[in-house]
Formats: C-alpha cells, structure tokens, sequence
C-alpha cells in the first residue's frame, strides 16, 4: 500500500512533468491477495501489487490519454509527455469544455488495517472452515476468498488533490453434489463484517435442498428474486443505460422514457458513492465527488448518471461518475429501497412461481426495455401454494428487466451488500415479481 | 532484465521450492477511438511487472509486482512461497506437473508491418473516414470505431532450465453503426462485433478495409428499423462464419477446457459437460464436424511459440468427424489424465497465473460454397453477426442472438429480418450439421475479451470458420 502522501507526491512529481495546458492524473493502485478453491482443496493462490498512472493531457480542445506502471522518473515522463503528444494529434472537438474544476469530496473511512494486511494464512482458514462444512454433507465447494486494498488518487492542473484508500473482503462459495448446486457471496470493505459460516450454511443449504430437479416447461411464472438475482438486474440496467454516455448516445434503455412510470412504485434506485452501507468510493476517476444520484424514483425514470463530457454536452455538472479512465460514465454504486416484506412473506404470496437464487451469464439482447437472456443457477426451486415444494431444473429466459420491474409486487425488508471483483457494489433487497418469461430449459 | 529471473528462481529454491517459474512481460498498446464523429481516445498504455509461480509441498503460490528490483523480486519470490505453504494446508495431495518442461528460443509473431511503425495520424485517419462515410446515411444515430495494436514483450523461464522469450503482436479494428427510428434500435458492425483482431501487423487492418465497407454497414443498420422480426419456431439455420466463431468459443472452446472439466472453474465460469468418461467416447457432432485446437495458425489470436508453462505450441484434434477426441490441457492437468501437456496455459498479464485458455479453436472447413448451401435449402434462415451470446454453466444450453437475418425461400435468399436469435443444446445443435463451408469462406475470427478465473483474465483466442449448416433449430425466442 503506497499511502496519501507517496501516491500525492509521486502524481505532483508526474504533474510537474506536464507542459500541457491542461492535465489531470488518476492513479489507481490495488494490493489483493485472492485464495481460490476446488473440491475442497486451495488449487489456485496468487497476490498482486501494481500501481498504475492514467494521464490526461489538454491542448486546447483536444484530450490525450497515456497509461503507465512504470513509476520511474523516465518512465512516467514519458507517459506525460505521450498524453500530450496524443492530444496534439487530435482534431478539436467543439463539444470538451475542458478538465472539471477541483471540488472537495467528503472524507470516507472504509479502510481497515486487518483486512489490508490479511494473510494467506487467514484466507486459508476460512476456505477450511467452508470446505468443512460442505464436505459434512458430500458435497463439493469451490470458490474464492480475496481480501486487499484499493487506492486511488488524482491531482490536476486546476489544483484537484485528491487520494482515498478502501479495503475490500470477499467470499464467495460454491457448493455442488451430483445434480445440485448451492450459493452464496458475501462482501465487505471489513472482513470481520462477514459471517462466513453463515455464508457456507446459506450455500450448502441450497445444494442439500436442491437435489434431484425436476424439469419443468418453460413459459411465464411468477418469480421470487433472491437478492443475487437482484444484483444482476441492477447491473444490467446500469451497463446498459444508466450513463449519459449510452442516452445521448441512442442506446440506453432509458431513452425516451425518462420522466416516465415504467417501473412499480415500489421500485426506487439510486446511486451513492460516499454511503458507508454501500462500498464507498468518494470520487471519481476525474477527482469529482460521486453526488447521491436518484435514478429511478417510485417507478420513475430520473436521470443518467454523468462524467464531465457527457455533463458539458447537456451543460450540466458531473455527478462524478467516470468509474474508469475510458469509457462513459457508470453508475456503480447503487442501492434498491427496501420494502417491508420478509423472504418467506415473498414466498408465501405465491400460489406458483419460482424461487431463483441467482442468474448466470446474462448478456444483452435488445436495448430497448433491456431485454436479456441468462440461465437460473445453484438453487432454482418450485413455489406452490406458498411454500417451496421441489428443485426444479435450471431455465433460460429471455427477459426485459425494464418489464420485470414493472411487475413488481412485494419487496423484501432486508437488504444485502453484493460487491463484485472490480468494485461495482450493489444494496439489494429479494423481490416478487409478478411475471418472468423462460424460455428454454437445460438439460 | 534476465538477472531477475534467475534470482527468483534461486532464491525460491533455496526457501523451499520444489518448482518455479518466472514470467517477466512488458506489454505497449495503442488503442484509437472515434465516436460519432469525435477522436474520443488516442491512449498509449504501457505495462511492465514480473509474476513468480512456485509448487511448495506440492501447493501452489503466485506473487507479482510491477516495480522491477532486486528487493522487489526476493519480496514477492518469498511471498509466492509462503502463500504456496497456505495452500499446503487446505490440499487434497501433492500437485505433479509430469515431464520436465526444458524449452528455450526465441519467437516473434511474424509481421509485414510493425503497426507501431505506421503513424497515429494514419490510424486516425483511417477511422476518421470510415466515420465520416457512416454518417452520410440517414437514420444513424450513433458511429463508433476503434483500433487497437499491442506488442507484447515476455521472459519466460522455470526451475526446469526452460527460458523462451517471445514477442507477440496483435492487430485489431472494427466499426459499428447504430440506427434509431420507428421505436426500434439497430446496430450493424463490421468486420464483426467489437473489432476483429489477429496475432499480425498493420497489414491485418489495412486488409479489413473499414472506410469501404462503413456505408454498406450503416446502411444495414438502417434497414434493420423496418424489416420484419425473425419469426418463431423450428427451422433450418445456416451460420455465418463470425457467428460460428463465438459458436465455436462458447459451445466447444469452453467445454474442453480440462481444468473446468475437472471442477477447478467451479464456482465462477462453471464445469463442463464434456467429463473425462466422454473421451474417444462421445459424438459431439456429426461426421462434417472436425475440430482442431492450435496454437500455430496465423493470425489466430491464440499463436505463440510456447505456452506461459513454455510447452511448445503445437495442433491438437478436438473433434474427428463428430468424435470427440481432445481437450485443452495444462501440465497438471494432463499429466493426471495420462496425456501429453499441449501448450494451452497462457496468463493475460504479468500479475496473473497462467491457466487453460483457448488458443485458436477452429471448425475446419468443409465442401460447400454459400451460394450453393443457400441454393440447396428450401427454407431456412441465414444468421450472421454476432449481437448477444449465453450459454450455462456445463456449457449445454445456449441462446445467440444475432445482428442480421435473411430468410431462405426455395433456395433464394430472401427479405432481412431483425432481432434474430437462435437457441439449443449444445451436442444436439452440433450432431444436427449437415454441411460446412469450404476453405474459400473460411475467415480466422479473433476474440479480444473472453473471461476467465478470479482475479479476472481477459484471454485472447482464435476461431477459424466457414458458414454451416444446422437442421431443426429454435429460432425467434425474441417474438
């Protein structure tokens, strides 16, 4: 971990480089340590340290980018001048109003020292304890516990100086017998906050649970989203249109519908980078502070979330949402409300449904209304009068999330923290939905 | 920069090691974006770092870092030790790599034109008009293209006395037009979704001709608002080329994976149904599919000297006339099955381990011209372009949606339609070929993004194919 003051320093230095007329210089350095398992046994267990400068450089309209880990005096030299050189080649492009102006982010403290220095040791006994588990039912786990720290910073020729410096805690557990399969992931930015037993009895349940499916036809059902589930739904409507870039762009499945009730007035989304619930990163790549940003609101189509590009083209300002150094921006710290019903009340209100635990592999089919395709996986089960009745084999759907979430009728009361590999965080609670479209069933 | 390796390989012995391997890689990309009109990225990025592997008490460990020092190295040559002994505690045996692995040489991928010799001027250019040609057709609400060019400079030496050292260039463009109108959204691209990409030179993008096609493709883009939907149900599907090529990647490529066939995937990409009882002993296809896995075909994406465990590159049968006969092996791995390790280990960067990754995994082509395929279906539908792509966790069931459409009628290719997607199981969908193809339409496809493994890898892999034929499949689940 390079700490604020050598990640500030080493960025003033890469400034001073820079004859640009304008520059900004976004460092993002990552410290992880990452245990994977397989039938019960550690197969793969690396750690990695690299710490990268991404340098923006202006002459007049015109925005250079140049990427480098070489930290030498050379070799960030070299990166800063490559960005400028770069910028000098481009044509103007009327619509860049240049770097954003510095502005304070809040201070956020989601670093925590026994997770940033956790060992293999550590990790290895976790992955023992949910092995254990697993194998006192013949099954068989796999999955993978990553503990480490991020850091980022930006300093800019306008006088932005920013740095933060967040930990990260992750498991996730896998759990399979002959036709079964089980799941859980938990996440954290502290890794005392995970229950990891709790995680290994919530994955082998599943699995013990969900032996011997049963096929059954595929058509339209009412569902019962775990929160899994609900995680994917929000990424997918955050990749595939919650960015300006994507709107303005004609792509996202907001256009022409913002303003618009196209979801249940139960659905409320947001974004919040700085929320402590969430896993908070207080500024962007830009240095800009990531604003609270109501996406939808009671069913409502708010607004995109935008960089400083997408937000001088529509002469606004940006909430602070380039999450990367290329590409638009992205909503990627986001939260669902919760509602007041309990996973088994979602349950109970079912006469015939399925409970889904999770989906798998799901990609875009079609822009409009974001139409995705993607498989159920590791605990899909029949609902009938109420109760979970029997396993059921794995679906396919093909599914416009913009729809589900129309058809949304109880929202569960508890919410869960679902954070994935490259720091898109979600707060989800379990949902009921009154329809689902499947079509097709595994074998 | 050799003195590193030996160090680590050294000192990893002396705290204990009983294998090692050093990867030091220095990567230099040049990466070109034009959108709508706008230079949106002229970027060059460089990467530099050293990854040490290392078997102690039969585990595995793996450190690496991007500051190149003699400090540094011993850091993380000791800290792959002591993880290597973490993992020693929650083992199910000793890992036994087989053979020793002793290559040494020198490879580089061969070139006409270095592409970091052309100027960004040209390559700006070159997309700058292929932008300007999209936007002369009404009805476009979106242009983007890219080009990409990466020169990949990597060591390679084990405990073993192995050291190669190889040079890999890649090479890659593409352009897609996006239509809005009649409450739909289309999208065409050329030469294939993304960008097509292969181990070659400037030559490779100077081939694709992108500014000749880009009023053709957005014109397809258009077209696209107002055809009629691709209808629903049972028919005959020819696969164009690009299309079978991510076909080939999700439904073969993955499947043959040995270490997910074996559970190592598990809980992230998933298994495979192609368990090991199922070698020599399988139909996956019919008698017209023949597969190969090689890592020697230019400009397959996935064509090196040696693989990141420095066995040599080499061609591998996967499916002989429908029968499935190989899988893609690492040194452990095959060595637990019986088999020769055949050079399918490769890491995306410095700071990740090697693991079994498609190299290029291609169909081979068969007899047929596309006029002629197309002449002798009475009715069927042709599918190209590759617009969403999924498939399950033992890679059985899949759903591909495509860019474009045309009906087939009587042996005639008839009106486009749009939304087009196609779905099956995957031995079924395979045994159900009834022609491919020749070498004439046979295109290698190049892969840039294909996911694997936690800490995440994108790996780059190569699919050569020739429009086939497939009977009785589900089309239309998007009506």
């Amino acid at each position: 971990m390079m700490g604020r003051e050598a990640a500030l320093a080493l960025l003033d230095k890469a400034l001073g480089y820079s004859k640009a007329q304008e520059t900004d210089i976004y460092l993002s350095a990552q410290d992880l340590g990452l245990s994977r398992f397989a039938g019960g046994a550690i197969h793969q267990n690396v750690a990695h340290s690299n710490i990268t400068l991404n340098v923006r450089s202006v002459s007049g309209k015109r925005l250079g980018r140049a990427t480098t880990n070489d930290l030498s005096d050379s070799g960030v030299q070299k990166a800063v001048e490559a960005a400028l050189q770069n910028a000098l080649l481009m044509p103007e492009d009327p619509a860049f109003t240049g770097l954003p102006q510095p502005s304070e982010a809040p201070v956020v403290d989601n670093l925590d020292e026994a997770t940033a220095n956790c060992s293999p040791e550590t990790r290895a006994s976790i992955v023992r304890g949910v092995c254990l588990q697993g194998q006192e039912h013949d099954l068989n786990v796999s999955g993978a516990c990553r503990t480490g720290v991020q850091e980022i910073a930006v300093v800019s020729s306008h006088g932005a100086r920013a740095y933060h410096a967040g930990t990260f805690a992750g498991l996730i557990i896998n759990t399979m017998s002959g036709n079964s399969a089980g799941w859980a992931k938990g996440g954290s930015w502290r890794l005392s906050d995970m229950d990891t037993e709790a995680l290994g009895r919530e994955a082998v349940s599943k699995a013990v649970d969900g032996q011997e499916p049963v096929p059954i036809e595929s058509g339209r059902y009412p569902v019962v989203l775990d929160t899994y589930a609900v995680d994917d739904i929000l990424e997918a409507l955050s990749l595939y249109g919650m960015g300006a870039q994507a709107v303005q762009e004609g792509r996202s499945w907001m256009n022409d519908l913002i303003g618009d009730q196209v979801m249940s007035p139960s659905v409320t989304i947001w974004d919040d980078g700085s929320a402590s619930d969430g896993w908070p990163v207080p500024f962007d790549a830009e240095g800009i502070p990531r604003r609270r940003v109501d996406i939808i609101t009671k069913g409502v189509v708010n607004t995109p979330v935008h960089n400083s590009y997408t937000a001088g083209k529509e002469g606004t300002v940006s909430t602070g949402h380039q999450a990367y150094f290329t590409g638009g921006p992205i909503a990627s710290n986001l939260f669902m409300q919760e509602g007041d019903s309990t996973l088994q009340e979602l349950i109970g209100s079912t006469e015939r449904g399925i409970y889904i635990t999770r989906f798998f592999y799901t990609r875009l089919a079609h822009s409009k209304g974001c139409v995705m395709t993607g498989m159920t996986r590791d605990g899909t089960f029949m609902i009938e009068n109420g109760q979970i009745t029997y396993p059921v084999k794995d679906l396919r759907f093909t599914q416009s999330y913009v729809e589900a979430l129309a058809g949304v009728e109880h929202v569960g009361s508890e919410t869960k923290l679902v954070l994935n590999e490259v720091g898109f965080a979600t707060r989800v609670p379990a949902l009921k939905l009154s329809s689902f479209n499947f079509t097709g069933v595994t074998v | 920069m050799d003195e590193f390796l030996s160090r680590a390989l050294d000192l990893a012995a002396v705290k204990g090691a009983s294998y090692c391997d050093v990867r030091l890689v220095e990567t230099n990309q040049e990466r070109f974006v034009v959108r709508t009109g706008v230079v949106d990225t002229i970027s060059n990025d460089e990467s530099l770092g050293i990854g040490v592997r290392v078997l102690v008490d039969g585990s595995w460990g793996f450190a690496s870092t991007n500051i190149i020092s003699p400090a540094e190295v011993d850091r993380v040559t000791g800290l792959a030790v002591e993880i290597a002994r973490a993992s020693a505690q929650t083992s199910n045996g000793p890992v036994s790599l087989g053979p020793a692995v002793t290559s040494r040489g020198v490879y580089t991928t061969p070139v006409r034109i270095d592409p970091f010799s052309v100027s960004p001027e040209e390559k700006m250019g070159l997309l700058l008009e292929a932008d300007q040609r999209m936007s002369s057709v009404k009805g476009i609400s979106a242009r983007t293209g890219n080009l990409i060019f990466s020169r990949e400079r990597k060591t390679f030496a084990n405990s073993e006395g192995a050291h190669v050292e190889q040079t890999i260039y890649e090479a890659g463009g593409g352009i897609m037009a996006t239509a809005r109108g009649s409450g739909e959204v289309q999208r065409r691209s050329y030469p294939q979704s993304m960008r097509q990409q292969g181990c070659a030179g400037w030559e490779f993008v100077d081939a694709m001709d992108l500014a000749g096609n880009a009023e053709r493709t957005a014109t397809e883009a258009v077209a696209l608002l107002t055809a009629d939907q691709c209808p629903s149900g049972v028919t005959t599907l020819i696969v164009g080329a690009s299309q079978l090529g991510l076909q080939i990647h999700e439904s073969c490529g993955h499947a043959i994976e040995l270490d997910r066939v074996l559970g190592s995937e598990a809980a992230y990409a998933g298994t495979s149904f192609l368990t090991t009882d199922k070698l020599n002993n399988f139909q996956y296809g019919s008698e017209h599919v023949n597969i190969t896995a090689d890592s020697v075909r230019l400009p397959g994406l996935g064509s090196y000297g040696w693989d990141d465990e420095g066995v040599p590159a080499q061609s591998t049968p996967v499916v002989e006339a429908g029968r499935f006969v190989g899988y893609l092996t690492s040194r452990e791995t095959a060595y637990g099955l019986g088999l020769p390790p055949n050079g399918s280990m490769r890491a995306a960067s410095w700071n990740r381990i090697p693991l079994i990754r498609m190299n290029n995994v291609s169909l081979e082509p068969g007899n047929w011209t596309l006029e002629d395929l197309i002449a002798d279906t009475d009715d069927g539908i042709l599918m190209e372009m590759n617009r969403s792509w999924s498939i399950d966790d033992r890679r059985f069931n899949f759903q591909f949606g495509t860019e474009t459409g045309y009906e087939i009628k009587n042996g005639k290719l008839g009106k486009l339609l749009k939304n087009c997607t196609y779905t099956g199981i995957t031995p079924e969908f395979w045994n159900s070929c009834d022609a491919v193809c020749n070498e004439s339409q046979w295109t290698m496809w190049g892969i840039p993004n294909c996911g694997k493994g936690q800490p995440g890898q994108l790996g780059h892999t190569g699919h050569g194919a020739a429009p086939a034929r497939f009977r009785n499949i589900q089309v239309g689940v998007m009506k």
